[in-house]
């Protein structure tokens, strides 16, 4: 019986190609899912609370809060941060090539700088345009 | 392929030479001599001279619909710079950066015509849209402009948002994204193709802009500077069409009676809602975008037949639409004023203008002897071939007799109403010849339209 | 031989050339040079046809046929662009284009006192003229040869209204136009039918389909009926003569060149051509003998009592057309063409003879003002004089001859028709004389002005009447009869390729043809001799009851306004007010107010509110799914 049941199981779950190969993901994210609210809830029960004003403040770097968040800003902080973004995924990239760095060999090799050569026609272009000058 | 990794190439050249070119004719020269250069290296492809080998893995396939198709819109994109490159530098100082994004769009156009994987139709759908985006808002400082871009970016993402479910959809049911395998044949279909079928339509539906997902082009192309709105109601608009016509006739063919209905209310829809609305207008800009409409929406007949028929008649739809309109919108430019009253005594102080507009309306309204004839007559033909729905053929009609109206205003206004007709910019004699050119191709395919077809075949 | 059917484009196309360098030149060429220009394309055209037809003739072009490209292809139906150059055709090239180019050539003179641009416009349309008429007698099927067809009617069109400043000249240009526009739509029926039934319109497939016997009897009745109406408004013939006389309108040399000599006889020339499928129909025959005859006495009739010199002219044209129908119904193909040739000849000479006479009194056209010409003008006198012998049918010259054979074969067919017809020859010599004697005869009755100023026309005018008379005179040689002269009668021989003859041999004795000839000419001469006597010195006409029926034309045209013209004007006049204005417009009117309605609220749907535009797509969709999941 046992090992019937182990025999259907291990097919069930080795099958790619239905439903039940997933049911490993689940379990993990189940229990997962369960630890932290567990912890939280945990934490939460048995520490003790004290609860004072000071604790209520925003706390950033010891240095005193003033004013609203909502303030406008320099157009260049955005540009600043959304080009970050852009290279920084862009560098993300490199990742799954580094992972593969063998296996693509020349081939994958070329293709790399290719990509690289693109990504560096847009930084020369930023560059160039003045995205990064501070001051204007 | 040459055409592709070409053009891609020339939108990076357009990027430095904002910088490294100081005169704007200069730049104006390397885009034209660019544009120049992708349409005879697509024409080389055509004819089997490849200037690159690299594979596709399936995911493309450069076939004579696709490269035919390329010619016809890089032909356009030329005959488009050769008139209004001049008139881009009136829209902001990023001059060469306009070219550049052009450039690209083309790049997504190849891909969209030559696509054979879900994922490169939705990369070059998206490659299109988002510079479109940029290109709409181009005119920082005019609100309207800036209010056209963000509502065409917001509608995009929601039909973006469809197209990618609708591809999730089917990848769930075919396991694949390559097109030549969603659907085998002689199988009953799951409600899951059934339904990413559905969405994948109505987010074509959205970028060729027909009805009932129409609501963005009249106030994005009334919106965008008007030389884009030109480059995007014809070139763009036809690359979507196509992209939906190979779509629909390689992935799809095999379900065409469940889907028919759907495409047939479709068409109906637009050409309703396009050509009645279009009366009423007081802008020519905005009539303009109401007659994109309800051309699409003669578009979309070929895409209910899809036999031969239709596959020629698109092509035909599509180079007559888009010379015709181009040539409309550079005329357009021109004038100070946009409304119908803007025109009036238009044949006195320009004849040659007004004679040649009055050539490009004639088209659109499909009078004989001009391209916009044969295009519908192909198209009704088509559909007349597929069977069954000739409520659809003599509604199609019907809804054309409509445009007249509104395209006969134009020259109404022009020929028989006294008025001096402001012209905002001086009309260059180059500028003359190209447009007496295009006017003389419309007839030409007006009368042989084989001028164009036999480039399909040979 | 290829070589030589290569030329033949060249032969119209050349008056093209003409038509489109003059018309567009026109405002900047002087008179001499349009002139050399249109008359010099109409002589190179003359001499191609020349060369065509001695090759013709010499047997060496075969069936003549030349394929330019397909003109229309459409299903099964393909009517290529042919011209054929055969017996008919080219010696239809030849009248044409030569008594064209001395028509040209004296219309320079007579045309001089026009300005430039309209002399140009003039010259362009002359060309044109002649280019339709080659292509109607050249085209190989009858898609080609309607489009001459038109053509020469636009042309002719054009010409009668060319001082268009007159009002009753546009008037007769337009009647011109309608009248030839209701036999030009039969024409076109029948081409319908023809191709209906053949397949096809080339000539040489529907003889052959003809030859087999393939027609219906119905078929065929009807086709030829209906070709026949449609040479019966080309060539001016019971019941759509009346525009003819008005045609008279246009310049003299016009006259002469396509209401006498050409374009009314493209008519003879298309039932000639198209003789085989005529043979077959008899009944059609027989109407086409009894309205030749007919149209023959009633316009002779007419001419007895005109007083313009053009008019009688005009209506001799008509009465001549007419012989030339008794021909084509009796059968005798061949004698018609004949007629044609000669009457070419000798009409073009009587025309242009007037249009001299015309140019010397200064436009007067009124033959009772005029009298005692002849010694002032004696190269005008005695060719106009020939002409009037050789239309009369005074053997030898060349009216005889043609005219005889056109009352032989009316003889051997029907002795009512051979009377009636040989009375009309009498009418003719009569009225014929008449107008000659009251013009050149007896004393100058015009004003003191019009004598001093009177005068012999200039060369350019005169050359051409001496050649065309010579033509009239000698030109009755080529179709002498057997009986006469042995080995004559070459136009048959020549013509026997295109039109077979219809019987073998003749049906009378020799004696019976040798009196026949003796009793027409004693009857001519006596007519002649009679006219002399009545108006070699002129006195007024007296007005008698029939006298004035004939000037007034039999009323002829009072008949068809008051039947056909008033009640198509009423109706019209009906439509416009009661069906047009309250019934068509007002419909059109209410669907354009109901669209612009539709489209005041179609606009509301676009309210610039992207939430609401989302929202609207999504409900369609959901719409969309719910019909093709749970309706469909």
């Amino acid at each position: 019986m046992y090992n019937f049941l182990q025999i259907r199981l291990s097919a069930f779950l080795l099958d790619v190609n239905t439903v039940g190969s997933y049911i490993p993901v689940a379990l993990q994210v189940l229990i997962v899912v369960g630890l932290i609210g567990f912890l939280l809830w945990a934490t939460h029960m048995l520490g003790p609370k004290r609860k004072t004003s000071d604790k209520l403040e925003v706390f950033s770097s010891g240095i005193g809060s003033h004013g609203e968040a909502r303030q406008p800003m320099a157009i260049k902080y955005f540009l600043v941060a959304i080009l970050f973004v852009l290279f920084d995924v862009e560098v993300i990239f490199f990742y799954p090539y580094a992972v593969n760095i063998k296996g693509l060999g020349w081939h994958g090799f070329y293709a790399v700088l290719m990509f690289v050569g693109f990504f560096l026609c847009g930084f020369i272009y930023i560059l160039k345009k003045g995205a990064l000058k501070w001051e204007d | 392929m040459n055409a592709l990794l070409i053009s891609a190439v020339m939108g990076v050249l357009m990027m430095f030479s904002s910088f490294m070119l100081k005169s704007k004719s200069a730049v104006r020269n390397v885009a034209l001599a660019g544009m120049f250069l992708i349409l005879v290296a697509n024409i080389l492809d055509t004819y089997g001279w490849h200037l690159f080998n690299i594979p596709t893995e399936g995911m493309m396939h450069f076939d004579r619909f696709s490269l035919f198709f390329n010619s016809i819109a890089f032909a356009c994109t030329f005959i488009f710079f050769l008139l209004s490159a001049r008139d881009m530098e009136k829209v902001g100082i990023n001059y060469a950066e306009y070219f550049s994004l052009i450039f690209f769009i083309l790049c997504g156009i190849v891909l969209v015509a030559s696509f054979q994987s879900l994922l490169i139709l939705f990369l070059g759908i998206e490659i299109i849209s988002i510079p479109l985006y940029i290109l709409t808002g181009s005119d920082k400082r005019n609100l309207k402009s800036n209010e056209a871009s963000l509502k065409y970016f917001l509608l995009g993402s929601f039909s973006t948002g469809i197209m990618l479910m609708g591809i999730t959809l089917l990848y769930g049911h075919a396991g694949s994204f390559d097109i030549t395998v969603l659907i085998k044949a002689g199988e009953k279909p799951s409600s899951l193709a059934i339904a990413g079928l559905l969405m994948l339509l109505f987010a074509m539906a959205f970028k060729v802009s027909a009805a009932p997902f129409h609501f963005w082009t009249p106030d994005v192309y009334d919106g965008a500077p008007t030389v884009f709105t030109s480059f995007m109601a014809t070139i763009v608009k036809a690359a979507a069409f196509i992209g939906f016509m190979r779509l629909f006739s390689t992935a799809f063919y095999s379900l065409h009676d469940q889907w028919q209905m759907v495409i047939a209310i479709i068409t109906a829809l637009t050409l309703l809602i396009g050509n009645i609305t279009a009366v009423f207008q007081q802008s020519i800009k905005r009539m303009l975008a109401y007659s994109s409409i309800s051309q699409a929406g003669f578009m979309m007949l070929a895409l209910f037949a899809l036999n031969g028929t239709a596959t020629e008649g698109l092509f035909l739809y599509v180079a007559a639409y888009s010379l015709a309109t181009i040539g409309v919108f550079a005329v357009l430019i021109k004038m100070k004023d946009y409304t119908f009253e803007g025109f009036n005594g238009f044949a006195r102080h320009h004849p040659f203008l007004a004679a040649v507009n009055t050539v490009f309306l004639l088209s659109l309204a499909g009078i004989p002897l001009t391209a916009g004839f044969l295009a519908k007559f192909y198209m009704l033909k088509a559909a007349v071939e597929a069977g069954g729905f000739l409520w659809l053929v003599i509604f199609a009609v019907l809804m054309a007799a409509v445009s007249v109206y509104y395209y006969f205003r134009v020259i109404q206004a022009m020929y028989f109403k006294e008025g001096d007709a402001p012209v905002s910019m001086e009309v260059s004699r180059p500028f003359q010849w190209v447009l007496g050119v295009l006017a003389f191709l419309i007839i030409l395919l007006g009368v042989f339209p084989n001028a164009l077809l036999y480039w399909f075949y040979f | 031989m290829e070589n030589i059917l290569a030329l033949a484009w060249l032969v119209p196309l050349l008056p093209f050339l003409g038509f489109v360098v003059i018309g567009l030149g026109r405002k900047y060429f002087s008179k001499n040079i349009t002139g050399i220009l249109g008359s010099g394309v109409v002589l190179v055209s003359f001499i191609f046809s020349l060369i065509l037809f001695f090759d013709v003739r010499n047997g060496i072009t075969g069936d003549g046929i030349v394929h330019y490209f397909n003109f229309i292809k459409v299903a099964n139906i393909s009517i290529p662009f042919e011209f054929q150059v055969d017996a008919l055709s080219s010696l239809f090239l030849l009248i044409i284009t030569g008594v064209g180019f001395l028509i040209h050539v004296y219309s320079v003179a007579y045309m001089h006192e026009e300005k430039k641009e309209h002399f140009g416009r003039y010259f362009a349309y002359l060309n044109l003229f002649i280019f339709f008429m080659l292509l109607l007698v050249m085209g190989a099927n009858y898609v080609v040869m309607f489009m001459g067809w038109e053509g020469v009617g636009l042309c002719s069109y054009l010409l009668i209204g060319f001082w268009f400043k007159n009002n009753d000249f546009n008037y007769a240009a337009r009647k011109a136009f309608i009248m030839n526009r209701i036999g030009d739509l039969a024409f076109l029926i029948a081409v319908f039918w023809i191709i209906s039934i053949v397949g096809n319109a080339n000539f040489s497939d529907v003889f052959e389909f003809a030859r087999l016997k393939e027609f219906t009897a119905t078929d065929i009745t009807v086709i030829t009926l209906l070709l026949f109406i449609g040479a019966t408004g080309k060539s001016a013939q019971i019941p759509l003569y009346t525009w003819l006389p008005d045609a008279m309108a246009g310049p003299t040399p016009v006259s002469a060149l396509i209401h006498a000599a050409t374009m009314v006889t493209a008519g003879i020339y298309m039932i000639a051509r198209s003789n085989i499928l005529f043979s077959m129909a008899h009944h059609t025959q027989t109407v086409i003998m009894v309205i030749g005859t007919a149209t023959a006495l009633l316009a002779a009739s007419i001419a007895l009592r005109q007083n313009d010199i053009k008019k009688v002219l005009a209506y001799s044209t008509v009465s001549q057309l007419g012989y030339m129908f008794i021909a084509l119904g009796t059968g005798a193909y061949v004698a018609a063409v004949f007629h044609v040739m000669t009457h070419a000849f000798f009409k073009a000479l009587l025309f242009l003879g007037s249009g001299s006479v015309i140019h010397a009194m200064g436009g007067e056209q009124d033959i009772r003002k005029m009298g005692g010409l002849r010694k002032k003008m004696p190269v005008t006198y005695w060719t106009f004089l020939l002409g009037c012998i050789a239309i009369a049918g005074v053997p030898p010259l060349s009216g005889f001859f043609s005219k005889d054979a056109i009352l032989l074969s009316a003889f051997e067919h029907n002795r009512i028709i051979y009377a009636a017809a040989l009375f009309g020859a009498l009418l003719t010599a009569f009225y014929m004389f008449r107008l000659c004697f009251i013009t050149f005869n007896g004393k100058f009755r015009g004003t003191a002005e019009q004598e001093h100023h009177l005068h012999e026309s200039p060369a350019t005018m005169t050359i051409p009447l001496i050649i065309l008379a010579a033509l009239s005179v000698l030109g009755g040689w080529v179709g002498i009869p057997e009986l006469i002269m042995n080995g004559g009668d070459h136009l048959s021989t020549f013509l026997s390729p295109v039109i077979a003859l219809a019987k073998d041999g003749h049906g009378v004795s020799h004696s019976t043809e040798w009196m026949l000839m003796g009793l027409s000419t004693g009857l001519v001469l006596i007519m002649i001799y009679f006219a002399w006597n009545r108006y070699g010195r002129y006195k007024e006409e007296k007005e008698t009851a029939v006298g004035k029926i004939l000037a007034n034309k039999w009323y002829v045209d009072e008949i068809y306004n008051k039947i056909i013209v008033n009640p198509v004007s009423k109706l019209g006049s009906w439509l416009e007010e009661g069906m047009e204005k309250t019934g068509i417009d007002a419909f059109v009117n209410n669907v354009g107010r109901g669209v612009n309605y539709l489209s005041r609220h179609f606009r509301y749907l676009q309210s610039g509110q992207v939430g609401s535009y989302i929202l609207l797509m999504v409900l369609s969709i959901l719409l969309f799914f719910a019909y093709q999941f749970f309706i469909k």
